[in-house]
């Protein structure tokens, strides 16, 4: 209440200012002010693509998806900032009408009160996997519809495991995997590169090696956590991976398997064409369990949601639905995510992909039996995450030091439970 | 730049040179021939080398393949101009931008901060230090505060995503910085000249303009010169009040291009940080040349 | 050395002198009769015009300042989350979000490095600006390029000067790791949590150099150069002529350099949360205001309340460098 009042004095004053010193700027007004039941000239969409300009085929595609009668705005964020950029929007009452946003921020800002849910949009879930619409469905009611998926596996560099006499066959479970590297590294080249960096996408290439252990997010603190702190943090301490994992993300990561030099890089699907363009041969495996088999990973990629509005907000709904529609709607699916390197949401639709094209033969797994990050935890996911990010940095800056570790992941279990 | 704001500026260069002619015999006193002054240039080169690393290693990563941007090689080994011909197309326009707002934040800090600061270090006697407390203590807010709060505001003037908004917000970075300066600077200008300015009967404002506003050009340089950089450089008003720019959008925005959610092109990155420096920098050298010698001294001294 | 010292305080008279006291007394009189005919009676004309040039200013910060200010205030005395910031019904709580940001554990280490961060960058920034502002005081063949390339760091994105930074402290492969290897010192892994509050006080010092430079070389073209001539003529070396004219008659502005160079470091969030994302000791009063109010870091859960009472943890410490400030200001006054 106060605020309210103190930020209508501070709007008056600032009027005053406007009126006198912006009065020669008229002011363009768009669409998003008509009053209520006035049809939309103008449809706003956010993505977190800004690699993508308003030249490229991804903003024509998005622009096709204008609905009739109304030209659609495509503004590009860059991923960290678009939830924040969304609920400033969403307070104003300016929010677009469309957002791609990360999957694990689906559940914060749906229970935030940002996102418009199914029963005033017509979010169609269609027959997307289970495991990847998990993410959009709070408290039974839909929040968004994923536009398709990604995944993490274990790259490595042939031409280094050759030289090193290693068979990547060989490579079943943490074991076999650390002997690899000592091996590599014994060689002469590098061990492995990782994003260990602070944050989401820390925590994101770090759960594999998490559930990999047997570890769950309901209990962060659980000696299975430990190990896999333990397990990265040893590659440190080894000098299997280099020191800069704790400030890299997934692209400087990618940059350093580049050079060559590196043996394995865990990284993303979205690297899969990548990866066939380099001098050395880049073979994609699944990510190993500890005692064997793949590891579960996480799925990665965006949800279509639709913000709430409050002045003609039904319009604003209809337009979101038409968007979104056009974006992931019968079939339409695959387009999309062939424009963005992704795999389509739903079975059926992704065998088309895979056969289409081989480099992605080896993912089908991964991505089938992928978790949803936000599957046991809901929007309490938000706060877990970051509490497993501070454990890893404190792992990745023991190198090695087990007293260190275990205190860490006590640390999280005990930041969790306040 | 900054200059075009200022009267008095055609000729700078001319009374540059004349107030730094008195040095000279100066330094032949000191015992110290011209020619020993090679030392200095080497030394000054050896400097600015040292400075200007970090410089060097963006145009050195600006001129690498993807592929070895990590190696860390002191030269790019893997040399190609792929990342400036990306650039070259797509990142053009917002340099013009970047230009626009520049200046623009030039134009109205200064405007708002000269008056101001000879108020504060000629005119008002009481209130000076009550209000010098306070540009202090508005220095210290940060700026997300202060972003969050402008987008409330901006919504509702419709001043989101356009340059006006912009520019106003950018000001904000300089303004408390320039007023301080200018007072600093303005209340070292001896009383006298602007007596006799007054008795020949011209106005406060008259003083202000032909006598106080010429004599403070060092000042009002180095306030455009930083208002000129932090608007330059700022992003967080970017991001939050200019996101939706399209072509509008500053350079400061348009190297987020280049920064994907999982996909960062450092190469394309650099390539682009190394376009929107030259002009800058050639700004910069230049606008360096316009800071006149010891102007206040000379006045009183003739 | 006394003699000399008067002499220059002689000619430091002649430039700053207060303005004579007949020139005053005309001045007053003009005003008394301004005075008479408004019919506004003890208010100067000089006072009157000052209150008019600084009108627009006042205005300016009013709306700018006062109102963000008032606002974060106010953010810190309500329990906001994401869902209440966009309802704008957060409940009013007092100063339990203070209570509880000053029981944090990280609050006073964090208050700690940042004081390390802002006094180690302060004092190495002033004084590499002072002796390169000194350098290049008396011009040289290249002197004005020179400088002005000095400048050249600032044009830079942050986002690219700390990359590059971070890529130039790379543990493995960076170049000054390699340098300190060709001298025979190991390699230092700087960006870990132990040695991340020097490595960005290292990047920082860099930054912030040109600042202090630009403010000190245009502050040491404001002493009269027949200062130094007389100096010179006394037979004073460089040396003495530094500490007996250059540093003390650029005491205003060493003030105002320091000043400013306070409030802005203690503001520095850009180029330590590219470089180390405020993790390990690199976390300051800001960089954890930053991370709580944008959700970044470690933890993607927004504290924009949290943030607010840390931000005027932040204010307090500028009030309190304020009123040093006017101290020093009043005793150069006196």
């Amino acid at each position: 209440m106060i605020t309210k009042s103190i930020r209508r004095t501070g709007l008056a004053a600032t009027a005053v200012l406007a009126i006198v010193s912006l009065a020669a700027c008229g002011s363009d007004s768009n669409g998003s002010a008509a009053g209520d039941g006035e049809p939309l000239t103008t449809v706003t969409f956010w993505d977190p693509y800004p690699q993508y300009d308003d030249s490229s085929d991804w903003a024509k595609y998005v622009e096709s998806c204008a609905p009739e009668g109304t030209t659609l705005e495509r503004t590009a964020t860059p991923n960290g900032d678009i939830l924040n950029s969304l609920t400033s929007a969403v307070r104003e009452d300016n929010a677009p009408d469309v957002v791609l946003l990360d999957n694990p921020a689906v559940p914060d800002a749906a229970v935030s009160g940002l996102l418009a849910s199914s029963d005033d949009v017509d979010l169609d879930i269609g027959d997307a996997d289970e495991n990847l619409a998990g993410p959009g469905l709070i408290d039974g009611k839909t929040y968004g519809v994923p536009i398709g998926a990604n995944t993490l596996g274990l790259y490595y560099n042939a031409d280094v495991l050759k030289s090193a006499g290693v068979d990547p066959a060989s490579i079943t479970d943490w074991a076999s995997l650390d002997d690899a590297l000592a091996a590599v590294t014994a060689d002469g080249s590098s061990g492995i590169t990782f994003a260990g960096i602070a944050g989401e996408e820390g925590t994101f290439q770090f759960l594999p090696w998490f559930w990999g252990a047997g570890a769950s997010l309901t209990d962060p603190g659980s000696p299975e956590a430990v190990e896999a702190g333990q397990l990265l943090s040893d590659w440190i301490g080894e000098g299997y991976a280099p020191k800069s994992a704790i400030t890299d993300n997934q692209s400087a990561s990618w940059d350093l398997f580049l050079t060559g030099d590196y043996g394995f890089a865990v990284n993303g699907s979205w690297f899969a064409k990548a990866a066939t363009e380099q001098d050395f041969e880049a073979v994609m495996m699944p990510i190993p369990a500890k005692d064997g088999g793949a590891a579960p990973v996480p799925t990665g990629g965006e949800f279509a949601v639709a913000p709430t509005h409050q002045s003609n907000a039904q319009a604003h709904y209809d337009a979101a639905n038409e968007v979104i529609d056009c974006l992931v709607g019968n079939g339409n699916q695959v387009t999309t995510d062939d424009q963005l390197g992704y795999f389509a949401a739903n079975a059926e639709e992704r065998q088309t992909q895979i056969d289409a094209d081989a480099i992605w033969t080896p993912w089908a797994d991964a991505i089938t039996n992928a978790q949803g990050r936000t599957s046991d935890l809901g929007a309490d996911y938000t706060g877990t995450s970051g509490a497993l990010s501070a454990a890893e940095q404190a792992s990745l800056n023991a190198a090695g030091d087990e007293d260190a570790v275990s205190q860490a992941f006590a640390e999280a279990a005990s930041s969790v439970s306040q | 730049m900054a200059m075009q704001a200022l009267p008095g500026s055609p000729g700078t260069t001319r009374s540059q040179d004349a107030a730094r002619r008195p040095r000279r015999p100066e330094r032949s006193a000191g015992g110290r021939p011209r020619g020993r002054e090679a030392w200095k240039t080497v030394l000054g080169l050896v400097l600015t080398a040292l400075m200007l690393f970090p410089l060097y290693w963006m145009l050195n990563v600006s001129l690498t393949e993807r592929s070895a941007i990590r190696e860390a090689s002191l030269y790019p080994r893997a040399f190609t101009l792929d990342n400036y011909r990306t650039v070259l197309g797509d990142q053009l326009p917002y340099l013009g931008t970047s230009m626009v707002v520049g200046l623009g934040t030039v134009v109205l800090t200064l405007v708002i901060a000269a008056p101001a600061g000879y108020a504060l270090g000629k005119l008002l006697t009481r209130g000076r230090r009550t209000l010098s407390f306070l540009l202090i203590v508005a220095q210290m807010i940060p700026a997300v505060v202060m972003a969050l709060g402008f987008y409330a505001v901006y919504t509702d003037l419709g001043v989101l995503d356009t340059l006006p908004g912009l520019i106003l917000a950018d000001s904000t970075i300089a303004v408390p910085f320039a007023v301080m300066l200018f007072s600093a600077f303005m209340s070292g200008i001896p009383q006298e000249l602007l007596e006799a300015a007054q008795i020949d009967g011209a106005s406060h404002t008259r003083t202000f303009f032909t006598v106080v506003l010429p004599l403070s050009r060092n000042a009002a340089v180095t306030v455009g010169l930083f208002a000129f950089l932090w608007a330059w450089s700022d992003f967080l008003f970017t991001s939050t009040l200019n996101r939706g720019g399209g072509d509008l959008r500053p350079i400061t925005m348009g190297l987020y291009d280049y920064i994907g959610s999982q996909n960062q092109e450092w190469g394309q990155l650099m390539a682009t940080a190394v376009l929107a420096s030259v002009p800058t920098a050639v700004l910069l050298v230049v606008a360096q040349r316009f800071v006149a010698a010891g102007l206040t001294a000379g006045a009183v001294k003739d | 050395m006394v003699h000399q010292t008067e002499d220059i305080q002689d000619v430091q008279d002649v430039v700053r002198r207060p303005p004579a006291a007949d020139v005053r007394a005309d001045e007053s009189a003009t005003d008394d009769a301004t005075a008479e005919r408004r019919g506004r009676p003890r208010i100067s004309r000089s006072t009157l015009a000052g209150l008019g040039f600084v009108a627009p200013l006042a205005v300016y910060m009013v709306l700018f300042y006062v109102y963000p200010l008032v606002e974060n205030v106010s953010m810190s005395l309500h329990r906001f989350t994401r869902a209440t910031y966009v309802t704008g019904e957060a409940p009013f709580v007092g100063t339990d979000i203070y209570r509880e940001v000053v029981g944090f554990d990280a609050f006073w280490p964090t208050i700690g490095q940042t004081a390390v961060f802002v006094v180690v960058s302060l004092a190495f920034q002033y004084t590499i600006g002072l002796a390169l502002a000194v350098f290049f005081q008396r011009s040289f063949p290249l002197s004005g390029v020179l400088r002005g390339l000095f400048l050249v760091p600032w044009l830079l994105p942050i986002i690219v000067s700390g990359t590059t930074w971070q890529w130039m402290m790379d543990a493995d492969s960076g170049v000054i790791n390699r340098l300190l290897g060709v001298v025979g010192v190991d390699p230092v892994w700087w960006l870990n949590a132990d040695h991340a509050l020097w490595a960005v006080i290292i990047a920082n010092i860099w930054l912030g150099i040109p600042f202090n430079l630009v403010i000190l070389y245009s502050g040491l073209q404001n002493i009269p150069t027949d200062l130094y001539e007389a100096a010179a003529v006394d037979g004073a070396g460089p040396w003495r002529q530094f500490w007996s004219i250059t540093f003390p008659l650029l005491r205003p502005v060493t003030a105002i350099t320091l000043l400013l160079g306070f409030v802005y470091t203690l503001k520095v969030v850009d180029i330590i949360w590219i470089m180390t994302t405020g993790s390990g000791s690199s976390q300051t009063l800001a960089t954890w205001a930053y991370s709580m109010a944008f959700g970044k870091g470690s933890s993607a859960i927004i504290r924009y309340s949290e943030a607010s009472a840390v931000g005027t943890v932040l204010l307090l410490v500028a009030v309190a460098m304020g009123f040093v400030y006017l101290a020093v200001q009043r005793r150069q006054e006196a």
